[in-house]
């Protein structure tokens, strides 16, 4: 590939490029193999303990060590390692399965790659920090805070730091692929005919936008109870007594509610990729379409609904009411019901079709059936009186290990079924169907005598006696489960440079179009802009594309094709400069398409050393002090570096983009983005609510808040949003109009608004900080209660959102005083969106806050 | 939207900001809590519609985004009712 074609990007063979790189193929790949090191990370750990538990007592690990090993091998597997594997093949198969030339903001899919990288090593970090977080990878309240930590507990705050990042990332993935899937796919493309691969990972990006979000609460506030000394999880806030609860007695609950309104969506989040991998698998190793298939879609989209509505059957041991677990437990049957129908659709695809059992199919068919084990016992934990007796046991244990570590097994089936296309190299089959036996001996020798010994309390190291036999068993399966994956790594590393070529499309009846491509496919995709206007897949040429874009304009490039560098602000391109010399798929503003960017990298550099002396800073070590400050500076600075950096990715001149047809992609992003934050403050708001409720909603005021607490700050903020709202408006207003002094004087406005807002707020809490009264002697802080920790936290969330705003706005007046936006109101449009959002939030909190 | 039009709806914020002050001088709060409590909260999600509708232009993009914006409400909404309903 000549370098003129590579724009920039140094050679596969350079390490240079794999830190620059942000073409999605190259990302797919760096995530494949990031999550394989987790997963032998985790693997490491399992077996560590598995071997503590040959027999009762630990004796190995010391309980300590056993407590941080089980519960750091449950968070590196479920997050670290399963859905950043299915990523891998979303990044490098989504584009090519939809006829995109990359994602839709590639800088931004590699943020999310380093911010993931880098979370990990914060994780791993923790070990060193005097122990890691050692209490369940479900992290239940209260022992989830320091006061209930060994130690300083620096290594759980480091802990809980790295999964903020970690959900940082999937939130920037999630909102990529989003609009990708909105915004390029091939002409003639319907959602509903896109494969089914793409459309399990839509559907399980839909779930991460919302569920994370609420997770990304959950941690704030817990990483805040360890950092800033809000008692959101904790009972007891004076450091002498810690059993009781009457103080906040909705704190464990809360952790409960938040976490598992994440939690069950989450195992769908992790099962989704890896039914579409298997739907994919039996239809090209059957050679038939999946039967039923618009049913399997019907059912996979009632089941991601339904998904955010099921949480509490993980609770019905606590303290919540009969009449809710009645509701929980119908609606986890009602689940199981789409999934019934998912399960029969594959198994008479492949009754119908005539199979060939190669490596891919065989994982494909053992995941099958290794989930209708795990669902028949997941349906028994359902049902309320069941899981009292199961709740808490081994039962549970091997309940979500037959389901998750199913979808694991699907998607090494993946990883063998696009491993031809992504090295163009053939794997062993032989060695592969060995793989597979030893895996599938492994896994059951190793998870079904957990169903025996169910009684066996779950996450403990004592157990009966009688019960020696089968977690010896156990640990065996789990050896030899490990030392299965060996024979997949020796396959595939080997295979690099011994297997054969594999051709364009090695697997006959595959029909998606990743294979209509070389193996591996060249930096942009396809030879044209794709399409399959008349039924089947073909690329349109330069002319094609001019001939069909210039005149009607509509969805064209005139319109909104090749406008904004991710991340940055819009700049308009014409059709015009596409040269009819330049080879055939680089149309219209394509030209220039940019896959290279080192900022991404150093963001997500700053951010680990942010974070790593974030958990630190509450010791007033000088060290995690500067770390904080010089990685909080570091990350400022290459933000600011990425947002000044010229960078090209152009929309396609012509795609398929119901439902958002007309909405123009940063705008589209914009509002994904804004959609998941809705969630964020819901669960701040939501969580306000629920320890108000649990505490007694009128005692609330009376008892814990102080008479000094009053209106008018309140009041006062609330013009101040409001008025710059609406100067934002007129900022748009005056750039439309070409008005350069109006433009810049609204924007000033905004932003001196927003200062007077900040400094208001300052002056407020500094009063009530400082207030000497019979009920508060000592002031009303953070720490001081309940209500002062929520009133804290959920404004400061809400300032720490002003103050972003403020950093924007202050660059776009700079910006506009130099004459942009005159005549193109869209980057402050887009701005707009975010602080009008910013504005509705306060429009809630003040109420709730200040007035009720 | 010209500027006329943004002007009206920014009057409109601006009074019902201040009505729900009103509700709580005029002591609504300690009387009648609940009928306070349900004025002052319907105020908010007009004005929060209003602000949707107009300064984000929700009206005039196609209905996907609005449905898009209710997804995550009724997410979060979800959340707080029934989470808050387990424990009364
Ligand atoms: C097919 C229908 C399913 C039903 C009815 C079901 C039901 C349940 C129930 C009721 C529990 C709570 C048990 C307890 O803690 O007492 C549970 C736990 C769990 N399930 Fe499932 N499940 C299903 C499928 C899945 C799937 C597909 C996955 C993941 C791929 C999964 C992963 C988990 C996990 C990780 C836990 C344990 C959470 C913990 O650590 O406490 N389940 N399941
Ligand atoms: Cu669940």
């Amino acid at each position: 590939m000549s370098d003129a074609h590579d724009h920039g990007l140094p050679p596969k063979s350079s390490v240079s490029r794999w830190f620059l790189t942000t073409n999605h193929k190259d990302i797919g790949v760096l995530y494949l193999i990031t999550a394989l090191f987790f997963l032998v990370f985790g693997g490491l750990l399992a077996l560590l303990f598995r071997l503590e538990l040959i027999t009762p007592g630990a004796d190995l690990l010391g309980s300590l060590g056993y407590n941080q090993a089980v519960s750091t091998h449950g968070l590196l597997m479920v997050f670290w390692f399963i859905s950043p594997f299915a990523f891998g093949f979303a990044n490098y198969v989504v584009p090519l399965q939809i006829g995109a030339d990359d994602l839709a903001f590639p800088r931004l899919n590699a943020l999310s790659y380093w911010l993931y990288l880098f979370s990990g090593v914060l994780m791993g970090v923790s070990f060193f920090q005097g122990t890691t977080f050692a209490g369940g990878w479900t992290m239940y309240a209260p022992l989830n805070t320091p006061a209930y930590i060994p130690g300083e507990g620096l290594g759980a705050t480091s802990v809980v730091l790295a999964l903020i990042m970690f959900t940082a990332a999937v939130t920037l993935g999630s909102v990529n692929f989003l609009t990708t899937m909105y915004r390029m796919r091939a002409e003639g493309l319907r959602m509903r005919d896109i494969p089914i691969f793409s459309l399990s990972i839509n559907l399980t990006v839909w779930m991460m936008l919302f569920a994370f979000a609420a997770l990304l609460a959950a941690l704030m506030i817990l990483a805040s109870d360890h950092i800033l000394g809000t008692t959101y999880f904790q009972f007891a806030n004076d450091g002498s007594t810690l059993a009781t609860d009457a103080d906040n007695p909705g704190a464990s609950l809360l952790w409960a509610h938040l976490f598992w309104f994440f939690g069950h969506p989450e195992v769908y989040i992790v099962f989704f990729p890896a039914l579409g991998v298997m739907a994919e698998c039996f239809q090209t190793f059957t050679g038939r379409r999946l039967v039923g298939r618009k049913w399997f879609i019907i059912s996979m989209v009632l089941v991601a609904i339904q998904s955010f509505v099921v949480w509490m059957h993980h609770m019905f041991l606590t303290g919540i009411n009969l009449p809710i677990k009645t509701i929980f437990m119908a609606t986890t049957i009602g689940i199981s019901l789409p999934f019934d129908l998912m399960v029969f659709s594959l198994i008479y695809t492949m009754a119908k079709g005539r199979v060939r059992f190669t490596t891919p199919f065989l994982f494909s068919l053992g995941a099958l059936i290794l989930f209708i084990v795990g669902g028949i016992t997941g349906v028994f934990l359902g049902a309320i009186v069941l899981d009292y007796q199961f709740r808490g046991t081994y039962w549970v244990v091997a309940h979500f290990h037959y389901v998750m570590v199913s979808g694991a097994t699907a998607l090494f089936g993946g990883l063998y079924y696009w491993y031809p296309k992504i090295t163009g190299k053939m794997y062993d089959e032989t060695l592969g169907k060995i793989h597979f036996a030893v895996y599938f001996v492994g896994f059951n020798l190793l998870y079904f005598p957990m169903f025996v010994a169910w009684e066996t309390p779950r996450r403990v190291f004592e157990y009966s006696r009688d019960l020696q036999i089968w977690h010896s068993m156990a640990t065996v399966g789990g050896f030899i489960l490990g030392a299965s994956m060996l024979i997949m790594f020796y396959n595939l590393f080997v295979s690099l440079w011994r297997g054969e070529d594999a051709g364009d499309n090695p697997w006959d009846y595959a029909t998606t179009a990743e294979w209509a491509v070389s193996s591996p496919p060249p930096l942009e995709n396809f030879p044209g802009v794709p399409t399959y206007a008349d039924g089947s897949l073909s690329f349109m040429d330069d002319a094609e594309v001019a001939r069909r874009t210039s005149g009607s304009g509509g969805s064209g490039v005139a319109a909104d094709g090749g406008t904004a560098a991710d991340g940055g602000t819009a700049s308009v391109t014409t059709a015009a400069t596409a040269t009819p010399a330049s080879p055939a798929h680089e149309t219209a503003g394509e030209e220039h398409a940019s896959h290279a960017s080192f900022w991404p990298f150093l963001v997500s550099l700053g951010g680990f050393v942010a974070f790593l002396g974030l958990s630190g800073v509450r010791t007033g070590s000088v060290v995690y002090v500067s770390m904080a400050a010089v990685g909080g500076l570091a990350t400022f600075g290459a933000l600011f570096g990425m947002t000044r950096e010229p960078f090209h990715a152009p929309e396609m001149p012509i795609a398929e983009r119901w439902p958002f047809d007309s909405v123009e992609k940063m705008k589209l992003g914009m509002w994904t983005f804004l959609a998941s934050d809705i969630v964020l403050f819901g669960a701040f708001i939501g969580s306000y609510a629920f320890v108000r409720v649990a505490y007694g909603w009128s005692e609330w005021h009376h008892d814990l808040i102080p008479a000094e607490h009053v209106t008018m700050p309140g009041l006062i903020n609330t013009y101040l949003l409001l008025t710059s709202s609406f100067l934002v408006v007129l900022a748009m207003v005056a750039a439309e109009r070409e008005s350069k002094k109006g433009t810049t004087a609204a924007l000033a406005g905004t932003f001196a608004l927003g200062v007077g807002f900040l400094v208001n707020k300052g002056l407020e809490w500094q009063h009530l900080f400082h207030i000497h009264t019979e009920m508060f002697p000592n002031g009303w802080n953070l720490s001081t209660n309940i209500a002062s920790s929520t009133f804290y936290l959920t404004t400061g969330l809400h300032g720490a959102h002003v103050t972003i705003g403020l950093v924007i706005c202050a660059y776009m007046t700079y910006r506009a005083w130099n004459g942009a936006y005159q005549g193109d109101d869209r980057a402050i449009e887009y701005f707009g969106l975010y602080w009008h959002f910013v504005d509705i939030v306060w429009l809630f909190l003040f109420p709730l806050f200040y007035i009720l | 939207m010209d500027w006329k039009g943004y002007t009206v709806i920014y009057v409109v914020l601006f009074v019902f900001a201040t009505a729900q002050a009103v509700v709580e001088f005029a002591g609504l709060v300690d009387s009648a809590y609940w009928v306070a409590f349900g004025v002052i909260m319907v105020l908010s999600v007009v004005k929060a519609v209003g602000v949707a509708a107009y300064y984000q232009h929700l009206r005039w993009e196609p209905r996907s985004v609005t449905y898009l914006v209710l997804g995550g409400t009724v997410a979060a909404l979800a959340l707080t009712a029934a989470a808050a309903y387990s424990i009364v």
